[in-house]
Parts: C-alpha cells; sequence; structure tokens
C-alpha cells in the first residue's frame, strides 16, 4: 500500500499518507492506539473501504476494485471485531455458504470431514461443526471464521484484535497457527495494540499514530516494549499545564466507587473530589464503556457501589440522576443523547420538561438563549438534532447537560471527531464546571488533551484501572500501562 | 466502529417488524409532500376508478356527479357520512398514537370488538338494564374504553414479559375476540326473544339535536383536539415522540420505554373499545354476527393517510366515508357493480404507499 | 365416540387444512428470507379468482395452474414494493390485502350477470390435493434443508449483514423468495376453489391468509410443523363446524379461538423467540453495518 490517503468528513484524516509493506512468509503486526487508523487501512486492503488517494498492490498486480469478493478472490481474507457468521446456521452450513460446491448441501459427515482436515492441515483445533455457530464460544467462532479464510486458500490473512475476545491459553494457541500459516508460505497481519502479542508472535512490525506511520514494518527484534510503546503514543514531552487546580486536597468527595464492577470492567475503586478533573485513558473496549454506563446510571453495577454526594447513582432513571446533579455526556451522542429527527429545543427538553408544555413557540424562544449562549449553529430551535454538524450538536449536549451546576459531569470522549474550536469551547465549558464545583471524569480519546485538563489520571487496560497518574505526566510510563493489561 | 465523527444512526433496526421508513418523523419532510403523496394517491384512485367505471359503460363523471350529490347534495348526506366516519376517526385517533411511538399493532379490530361485546353486555345485563339510558350509557362507554385498554395492554404484556412481536399477538388476538363475539351473542348475552342470534338492544345514544348524527360523532370531533393537544403539549406526548425517534435516547434522558409503550397500547386500546361500543349504541343498536366489518384495518388505512396527525386522521376518515356514503348512493342511479367503491379505496392505499415510498427515496 | 363421527370429521379437518397448509408453506419460504409478508390473503384471494376462471376456461387443473401464476404476479408486485422500493412491510401487506378482497369481488361480479347463479366449476377430489401438499412439503423441506439455496434464504433472514459479505444479493433472494411464496399462496387459493369447494364467493378465503400466517409463527417457521398446524387448524375448524349443530357443554366458539390461544401460548413458553428470522421485516440496506 503506497501514499494512502483516507478521511471522514471534516477534521484530521483517519489516514494520511501511509506506506505498508506486507511480505509473503511473515507474521506482522500493526499497532496503535484508538483511532490510530489501524482498522481502515486493514479494511482498505480487504476491500470493504476505498481509499481517496493512494494505491494497492496485492501480489504485485495493482487493486483496481475495492470489493470484499474482488479482493477475495485475490486471496485477501479478513476476519473482523464483529464476524461475519450467520449465528443460527451450522459451522459446516456457513462453510458450504461461503465456498458452495454444488446446489446441494453437502452430507454433514462430509463437512465434517473438511472441517477436521483443514483444521489438522493448519494446526488448529477443530470446531464442531452441527452445532448452530451461535452457540460456539467466541473463540471457536473466531476459527471458523479463520478456517472459512483458510477454505478459500487465503494468501493474505488480516486478523483484527484477534485476542481481544480470547483468553491466554487460546490467545497463544492462534498465535503458533499465525506462525505455522506464515511458514506455510501465507502472510498473516495482526492488529492489535497488545505489546504481548507482538513480541510472541511477529516478525514486523508497523505502527501507526494519528493516521501516519512513525514505525515502517521494521522487525521486532530491534524493539523493545519501551520503544515500541513510545513510538504508539509519541514522545512529545507533556505540555505545559494550562490549568489551575481547582481540587483543594481535603475538598468534599463527590464520587465514590468501591469494588464496582461491571461486565469487563473489574471491582474498582475510584474517588474523585469537589473541583477535580479525572482522566481515563486507555484503548477502547478495556472497560471505559462500563465505566461511563455505571457513573450515569444506565446500567446497575454487577458488584460493589457507585456514590455520588453519599448517596447511591440512580440506575436507569434518567429523571432521578438529573435531580441529583450528574450530567451525562455519553460517547456515543446520536445513539444516547440526541434524538435526530426532534427539535433542538425539543432535545433541550429532555429530562427536563415539565407535564404540561408550553406551546411550541414559547418553547423554542425558551431555548432561544440557551442555543445562543453555547454558540449552537443552527436554521433555529426548530431545526432537526440530525442537522447539525458534530461540533454543533456537542455543544447543544452540553446546553442541556451543563445548564445548571452539577455535582458529576461524566464526559466520555466529550472532543471526539470534533473540529479545533468546538474541541476548545467544550473544554473549556467542561472545566468551568469543575471550576464550579463539580468532580469531572472525563474519558479521553488522546493523552495530549487528558495531559492538558486532567488533574490526576488513571489508565484502564484489561478491565483494571493502574494506580492515578499525577502531573508532570509520565507519557512512556501511561503508554506502557496502556499496551500491558492482562487478559481474562 | 467508528473512527471520527459518529454519525447519526440511519434505519433503525429491531426484529418486532420496526418498519424503518414509512413512518419518520412527519415533520422531517416538507408540508407539500405531506399533503400532497395522499392527495394524489386520491386522484390516482378516482381516475382509475372512473376508468372502470368506464369500461362498465357508466360515464364517470355523471357517476362522481352522483357521488357528490349523495354526500352533499341530499338532506341525510353529510350526516350519514359523519355517522360513517365516526368509528373510523376514534379508531384511526388510538393507531395515530401507538404508531408514532413505532409500537405497530394490527389489533384495532379486536380491540374493537371487545370494547362492543363488554360494553354491550353491561348495558344488557340483567341488574342494569332496567337503569336509565342517562346512567347506562356513560357506564357501558367506560367499561368498553377499559375493555378495550385491556384487550391491547395484553398485547403489551405478551411484548414486555415474553417479547412477544407486537404484530403477530395484536393480530392473534383479533381472532380470539371474534370467537369471543360469536359465542357472545349465540349465547352469551343472547337476546332470548330473537329467532338469530344477536345481543338484547342497547339504549340508542341520542342524536345531535337538530340532525341526524349520534352523539358518537361529537366524541370523535372533540378527540380530535384533545389527542392533538395532548401528543403536543404533554410531557406523555412528548416520550411518545421521543420512543418514536430512540428508544436508547428515551431510556437514558427521560423514561423507562416500556412503561411509555405500554400506555400507548393501552390508548389505543381504549380509543378502540370507545369506537365499538359507540357504533353499538349509535348505529346498530344491538350486537349481531356481522358486527365485524373490518374497520379497525380500515382505521390503519385512515391514520397513515392522515399522516399521523389528528387533524388528518379526521379529514381522511370523512373522504374515505364520504365515498363510500356517495357511492352508495350513485349505486341506486347507475348501475355500478358494489365493489367499486371498495376498490378505489383499495387503490387509494395501495397509491399512497407506493407514492410515499417512492418519495421518500427521492429525499433519500 | 361415534366411528363415523370422527372419520368425517378428520376428512373434513383435511379438506380444511389443504389451502392453509400451502399457503403456510409459501409463508415460511418468505419469511425465512426476511419479509414478512401480510399481503398472502390479498394473494390468496387472487388466486382464488384465477383458479375459478380458469377452471371456467378449462377444467381445474388449468385453474390450478392459473392460481399459481397469480400468485408469482402478485409476489412479483409484492417484491418490487417492499424489497426494491423498501416500502414498509406491514402497511404494504395491508394494503394489498384490503385492496385484494375489494379487487377480487369486483372482477368477479364482471364474470357474470347478477340474477343467475355463478356456475359451478368441475372439482377435484381430495385426493390430488393431497398430493399436491405433500409434494409442496417435500419441495419446500428439500429447498430449506439439502440445498445451498436454501443455505442462502436462510442466512438472507437471520444475517443479512453476512450473507452480503459473502457475496450475495439480499434483495434478490427475498424477492425470489417472495414470488415463490406469494405462487403458492395464490396456489392455495386455487385449491380452495378448485377443490370440494367448487365455486367462488365474496371474499372466498375468509380470513385463511391471517390464519396461515399464524401459523408460521407456530410452527417456528418449520415446513414440518407448518403442515401439523394446518391439520390442527384443520381439525379445529371442523369439530366447531361439527359442533354447531349438537349441543354440548363446551361451546363450538372455544374451538373457533383455540388455534389462536394455542399459538399465543406457544410464543410465551418459548424462550425469547430465538427462531424468529432475525431480520423479519426489516429492510436490508447495503453498505450499512449489519
Amino acid at each position: 500500500m503506497l501514499g494512502i490517503r483516507r478521511g471522514f468528513g471534516p477534521g484530521p484524516a483517519a489516514l494520511d499518507d501511509v506506506d505498508l509493506t506486507i511480505n509473503a512468509g511473515e507474521v506482522h503486526a500493526l499497532l496503535g492506539e484508538n483511532g490510530a487508523g489501524k482498522t481502515t487501512a486493514m479494511r482498505i486492503l480487504a476491500g470493504l473501504d476505498r481509499p481517496d488517494a493512494g494505491t494497492v498492490a496485492v501480489g504485485g498486480a495493482p487493486v483496481t476494485e475495492f470489493a470484499p469478493r474482488a479482493l477475495r478472490e485475490r486471496g485477501v481474507a479478513m476476519v473482523q471485531q464483529h464476524f461475519t457468521l450467520v449465528p443460527t446456521l451450522t459451522a459446516g452450513e456457513n462453510l458450504a455458504m461461503a465456498r458452495p460446491r454444488g446446489r446441494l448441501r453437502p452430507p454433514a459427515r462430509q463437512v465434517r470431514r473438511r472441517v477436521d482436515e483443514l483444521a489438522a492441515r493448519h494446526g488448529l483445533a477443530p470446531v464442531p461443526t452441527d452445532i448452530p455457530v451461535g452457540r460456539l464460544s467466541v473463540g471457536e467462532q473466531q476459527r471458523l471464521e479463520i478456517l472459512r479464510a483458510l477454505d478459500a486458500d487465503a494468501s493474505l490473512l488480516i486478523l483484527d484484535e484477534p485476542t481481544a475476545v480470547l483468553v491466554d491459553a487460546e490467545a497463544e494457541a492462534l498465535l503458533t497457527v499465525c506462525r505455522g500459516l506464515a511458514a506455510e508460505g501465507r502472510a498473516v497481519v495482526i492488529i492489535t495494540h497488545r505489546l504481548g502479542e507482538v513480541f510472541a508472535g511477529c516478525d514486523r512490525v508497523t505502527v501507526l499514530r494519528r493516521g501516519a506511520v512513525v514505525c515502517a514494518g521494521e522487525p521486532v527484534a530491534d524493539h523493545d516494549r519501551t520503544s515500541l510503546a513510545t513510538r504508539m503514543v509519541g514522545s512529545a514531552p507533556a505540555a505545559a499545564r494550562s490549568r489551575v487546580v481547582t481540587a483543594s486536597p481535603d475538598g468534599a468527595v463527590r464520587l465514590r466507587l468501591r469494588g464496582a464492577a461491571l461486565r469487563r470492567l473489574q471491582p474498582l475503586d475510584l474517588e474523585v473530589r469537589a473541583g477535580e478533573v479525572l482522566g481515563v485513558a486507555g484503548v477502547d473496549g478495556n472497560g471505559q464503556g462500563e465505566l461511563e454506563e455505571l457513573l450515569a446510571g444506565v446500567t446497575g453495577a454487577e458488584q460493589g457501589t457507585v456514590w455520588v454526594d453519599d448517596a447511591p447513582v440512580p440506575v436507569g432513571a434518567p429523571r432521578e440522576r438529573i435531580a441529583r446533579r450528574i450530567a451525562y455526556v455519553p460517547a456515543d451522542r446520536y445513539r444516547r443523547a440526541l434524538a435526530g429527527p426532534l427539535s433542538l429545543a425539543d432535545n433541550l427538553e429532555l429530562g427536563r420538561g415539565l407535564t404540561r408544555r408550553p406551546p411550541k413557540p414559547r418553547r423554542e424562544a425558551h431555548a432561544a438563549p440557551a442555543l445562543t449562549e453555547w454558540d449552537v449553529r443552527a436554521t433555529g430551535p426548530g431545526a432537526t438534532a440530525a442537522s447539525l454538524s458534530g461540533g454543533n450538536a456537542q455543544k447543544l449536549v452540553l446546553a442541556r447537560e451543563l445548564a445548571a451546576e452539577r455535582a458529576l459531569v461524566v464526559a466520555a470522549q466529550p472532543t471526539r471527531g470534533l473540529d479545533p474550536e468546538a474541541a476548545r469551547m467544550i473544554t473549556e465549558r467542561l472545566l468551568d464546571a469543575a471550576a464550579g464545583g463539580a468532580a469531572v471524569v472525563w474519558f479521553g480519546v488522546e493523552l495530549d488533551e487528558l495531559f492538558a485538563i486532567a488533574d490526576r489520571l488513571i489508565v484502564l487496560a484489561g478491565g483494571r484501572a493502574s494506580a492515578p497518574f499525577t502531573p508532570p505526566y509520565d507519557r512512556a510510563a501511561i503508554g506502557m500501562a496502556m499496551v500491558g493489561g492482562h487478559r481474562r | 466502529m467508528t473512527l471520527t465523527d459518529p454519525r447519526p444512526p440511519k434505519a433503525p433496526s429491531g426484529p418486532d417488524g420496526v418498519l424503518a421508513r414509512l413512518l419518520d418523523h412527519p415533520e422531517r419532510r416538507s408540508r407539500t409532500a405531506l399533503v400532497a403523496v395522499p392527495a394524489l394517491a386520491l386522484l390516482g384512485a378516482l381516475v382509475v376508478g372512473g376508468v372502470l367505471m368506464g369500461i362498465e359503460g357508466v360515464a364517470p363523471l355523471s357517476a362522481y356527479g352522483e357521488v357528490v350529490r349523495g354526500v352533499f347534495g341530499r338532506s341525510r348526506g353529510l350526516s350519514d357520512t359523519a355517522v360513517v366516519a365516526t368509528p373510523l376517526i376514534l379508531l384511526a385517533l388510538g393507531i395515530t398514537v401507538a404508531y408514532r411511538a413505532r409500537v405497530f399493532t394490527i389489533g384495532a379490530e379486536g380491540q374493537y370488538l371487545a370494547g362492543a361485546l363488554a360494553g354491550t353486555a353491561f348495558a344488557t345485563a340483567a341488574g342494569l338494564r332496567a337503569l336509565p339510558a342517562a346512567v347506562l350509557l356513560p357506564c357501558a362507554l367506560v367499561v368498553a374504553v377499559l375493555t378495550g385498554a385491556a384487550w391491547s395492554g395484553l398485547t403489551g404484556w405478551l411484548q414486555s414479559r415474553f417479547g412477544a412481536s407486537v404484530v403477530i399477538t395484536s393480530l392473534l388476538l383479533n381472532y380470539v375476540a371474534a370467537a369471543a363475539l360469536a359465542w357472545a351473542v349465540r349465547v352469551g348475552i343472547r337476546d332470548p326473544g330473537a329467532f338469530t342470534p344477536q345481543s338484547r338492544p342497547v339504549a340508542a345514544l341520542p342524536d345531535l339535536p337538530g340532525t341526524a348524527i349520534h352523539l358518537g360523532f361529537l366524541f370523535a370531533l372533540a378527540a380530535v383536539p384533545v389527542l392533538a393537544a395532548v401528543l403536543r403539549r404533554t410531557r406523555f406526548g412528548f416520550r411518545v415522540e421521543v420512543l418514536g425517534a430512540s428508544p436508547e435516547v428515551l431510556a437514558v434522558n427521560e423514561s423507562r420505554p416500556a412503561a411509555t409503550r405500554f400506555t400507548v397500547l393501552a390508548v389505543a386500546g381504549a380509543f378502540a373499545g370507545l369506537a365499538g361500543f359507540v357504533e353499538v349504541a349509535g348505529v346498530t343498536e344491538r350486537m349481531t354476527p356481522a358486527f365485524a366489518t373490518g374497520y379497525g384495518f380500515t382505521a390503519i388505512i385512515v391514520a397513515l393517510l392522515g399522516r399521523l396527525r389528528p387533524v388528518g386522521v379526521l379529514v381522511a376518515a370523512l373522504v374515505l366515508a364520504g365515498l363510500t356514503v356517495g357511492f352508495d348512493e350513485a349505486e341506486r342511479v347507475f348501475v355500478i357493480p358494489s365493489a367499486t367503491v371498495g376498490v378505489i379505496q383499495a387503490l387509494i392505499i395501495v397509491f399512497f404507499v407506493a407514492g410515499d415510498a417512492l418519495s421518500r427515496r427521492k429525499a433519500g | 365416540m361415534d366411528t363415523l363421527f370422527t372419520l368425517a370429521t378428520l376428512a373434513a379437518a383435511i379438506r380444511l387444512a389443504i389451502p392453509v397448509a400451502v399457503a403456510a408453506l409459501g409463508e415460511v419460504l418468505t419469511e425465512r428470507s426476511g419479509v414478512l409478508n401480510l399481503g398472502l390473503e390479498g394473494t390468496m384471494l387472487f388466486g382464488a379468482l384465477a383458479g375459478y376462471t380458469g377452471a371456467r376456461v378449462g377444467g381445474p387443473w388449468l385453474g390450478l395452474g392459473a392460481g399459481l401464476g397469480a400468485g408469482a404476479a402478485c409476489g412479483a408486485v409484492l417484491a418490487l414494493l417492499m424489497v426494491v422500493v423498501r416500502a414498509d412491510q406491514i402497511v404494504t401487506g395491508l394494503a394489498f390485502t384490503l385492496f385484494a378482497v375489494s379487487a377480487t369481488t369486483y372482477l368477479f361480479e364482471l364474470s357474470y350477470t347478477i340474477g343467475e347463479p355463478p356456475p359451478r366449476i368441475e372439482s377435484l377430489s381430495m385426493v390430488p390435493l393431497v398430493a399436491i401438499v405433500l409434494a409442496v412439503l417435500v419441495g419446500v423441506w428439500f429447498l430449506l434443508t439439502r440445498t445451498v439455496a436454501g443455505l442462502v434464504l436462510t442466512a438472507a433472514g437471520d444475517a443479512p449483514g453476512a450473507a452480503d459479505a459473502l457475496g450475495y444479493r439480499v434483495a434478490q433472494v427475498r424477492s425470489a423468495a417472495t414470488v415463490v411464496g406469494c405462487a403458492l399462496g395464490g396456489l392455495a387459493g386455487a385449491m380452495l376453489v378448485c377443490g370440494p369447494l367448487g365455486l367462488f364467493v365474496q371474499n372466498v378465503t375468509a380470513g385463511r391468509g391471517w390464519v396461515a400466517l399464524a401459523l408460521v409463527v407456530f410452527a417456528r417457521w418449520r415446513p414440518g410443523r407448518a403442515v401439523a398446524g394446518a391439520l390442527l387448524f384443520g381439525l379445529c375448524d371442523a369439530a366447531q363446524l361439527r359442533l354447531q349443530g349438537t349441543a354440548t357443554a363446551i361451546p363450538y366458539e372455544v374451538f373457533l379461538a383455540l388455534p389462536y390461544l394455542v399459538t399465543l401460548v406457544a410464543l410465551m413458553v418459548r424462550a425469547r423467540r430465538s427462531d424468529t428470522p432475525a431480520a423479519l421485516a426489516v429492510p436490508f440496506v447495503r453498505g450499512r453495518s449489519r
């Protein structure tokens, strides 16, 4: 892949002038943080997306058609994080569908033999072929996806975060399989953010950071954990902090978690004081979503307690949450925070309206000052929320959530996808809330941002939180914490 | 996985027949499209109807002239139209509330029957029959409303407790209600003095003074602005809108979706039950096996043609009722097959559905 | 129990079950591919009318063929609306059925003069009809369980995203399933008319299409169970017809409602509708995530 560029809407490009070379017979690691561009690059290679600029060549021949079937015929197969298996069909049926031999389905015995043969040939444990795929374990489903790719005789196999769903033993087995496949002359690309895997099973590594290549296909043996971690998160010293710490050491504790656990989040103890901004760093999928839900009262903790101002956070009761002055700025703003077809005024009313609503003109007039104050640019209070740009949509969410003094502000990736100006304004306002006495928990997108605003920083990896970091922030240590991490 | 700006989700998913496109929030489309599509569908259907009549040897324009005369020219034209429209309006209003929340029940017919049956049973019960109509009828109406709401609530319960599809369960309950009706007129509330299975007569709803229109029409007319106000000016109406737009946003920011879902089903059932008993007390006088005429299904069409807005529903119901009444008259003068009006009404729906889908596709 | 009573009831049950069974088998195909066809009742009506007309022209077998063809035509229209144009399936199906009730009555009234009774047609005995039902059952079963096409069809209904990722055109699969399902629906209508009934009246199907829809859910989208369910419905139907004349403790209306009540209970007892095709009634749009 040469000179690949790919952008999605305004803001920085997902991939900028990326060169990537993958050779046959090697296991190649593609390393990077969230949003670094790893998945985007591989989707292009697998034909699931097309580049805005640049060229891709497979086996020497340039790729002209970016479609999954076309690339599959060239021998490229990708096993994604969301499997493309039909859960109600058995493994055998899924395989038969992918590579049909004739119009009729082969009898079950033949299918089982085919699967067993394939598995044996490549050193994979066999997969049960007569139960619906939906009932297989995740590890088995993944094996099936790989078998399906091998059945199609893929010469370039891409695995997207394959060990994210596996336990240690399975992960090791997978790496062994990859090495075996490489020994057969195929090329295997593993997208990952886990250094352990890179050193355990890979020959060369490419590191992407913010859409650019910072380490191009160098042999793994040339690096150690520190150097790769540094490449991943950057080595610039933390910028001088621009905010005054407003939390006093004896300020009241506003948020308290004791042994709170939910799904991937392991039991967590946490305390955040009034006026303090706690940054939460870490690669997606390590428990951030769960913590977000716990703090906002979307889901209840499976163990432990989550308390705000000495009372438990109300679960599943949004109006109570608002009455307790907990503000929630979700990561997925269009799915959780704003109802697209409804007007701006209506969206501001969510959770805060009266039983009897004033007529529409009065509601819209009521909403107008908030829109001006927060600089939400739209055609008027009657415009639909879906018509707003990302920045304005986020301002609208804040206009609603930060309208009054808050005890706790849960901000999940609040500046994601925003242009710098909007991001700056959002950041300012959130810091103002902290200055006003709220405890702010900020789930961060980028370390630089977190370094600039957080009084303390924790890193979530493998569902566990690191000990809190305090300024001046040690980027390398934080980077290491992000890529370490236990597996289940 | 999105890497940068999370885009607003497009077609919502969900196995319970969630209809991704047709019932997008009405505000979103231009006002002209809102009225244009149903109007064009009506026009198209009339044209095709005219052609069909022409083939039969009937001059279409004269026939339509007779239709118009049947409604506007006769002394009873308008009142007949109002009477025919009444159950349609009530049923369709209930459906409107449910569909705005994207709860797609097709059980209006069953709820209509259940309400009518319960009201009639109450009004003809041994101890109560002798009560004066002024007391009996309102009580029977309440019984009908509650029964309809409960019948619809069953669907809601099955959905929240067992995850059963609202579409399927509401359809099945229609049949159970029909069976209950069959038994009731034969045995349960049968009039012992009648030769054929039917219930005792129920006290009649008084007519509006000076007209041949029964009180039920007033209920229907009054319900239109009331429902419009409820949808626009109450928190419940707000929750209905939000539920229809995004159940998750509702759950995270306002209230539990299950409660709203249940309530809209109950409201839809309440309206249907009311429509049922109003029809008995106002028109048929008693319940017979032929009581089920499919209003519950026609009302779904009325609700859609009316763009899920109370005023639109009123207009659509009046238009369809007018066509029915007008054609009834026209059939006395011309030799028009009695099925013609049905075909025209059905064509309106078909053209509307196709036209709406196409206009939606153009809008992207 | 009177033996004659039982045998006659059984025969009646089979007779009543035949059209419903065939229609349900067709709907199984359609719904397995992800399309909820509420226009089934309408399709049966058109098939019945076509069957009657065909039988008047060239005998009952021609009638059956005409029913099949009419059904396929309805399927094409419905597929166009529901799959290609992506109009919403519930409304389209309902509208189509309402349209069919009026249209078939209208067309039928055109075909004879008022005052004379419409001519009866030569009707088929039960044996060939039962043979057809069995043939269709075997065919549908074979398609679903033994062919790759059946796999693709199931995938289109359960995980259209996966099918699309493998290169199958979901829209085409669904359209084909709708056409075939409706063709069977049309055949069912024709079988109703060309069978022992022998004539056409307004709304002759009298809700059998809706029954077939309920049957599909009851049968958990499996062809064998659909036929068994049709027989159960037929038994209840025959029982209630038989009981109408006699005075018994159980009102016959209980049997009217029984099949639907049983289906409702079946929906409750099984855990979480896991057999429902996951993408049923959800229009599939390429390029969006699953």
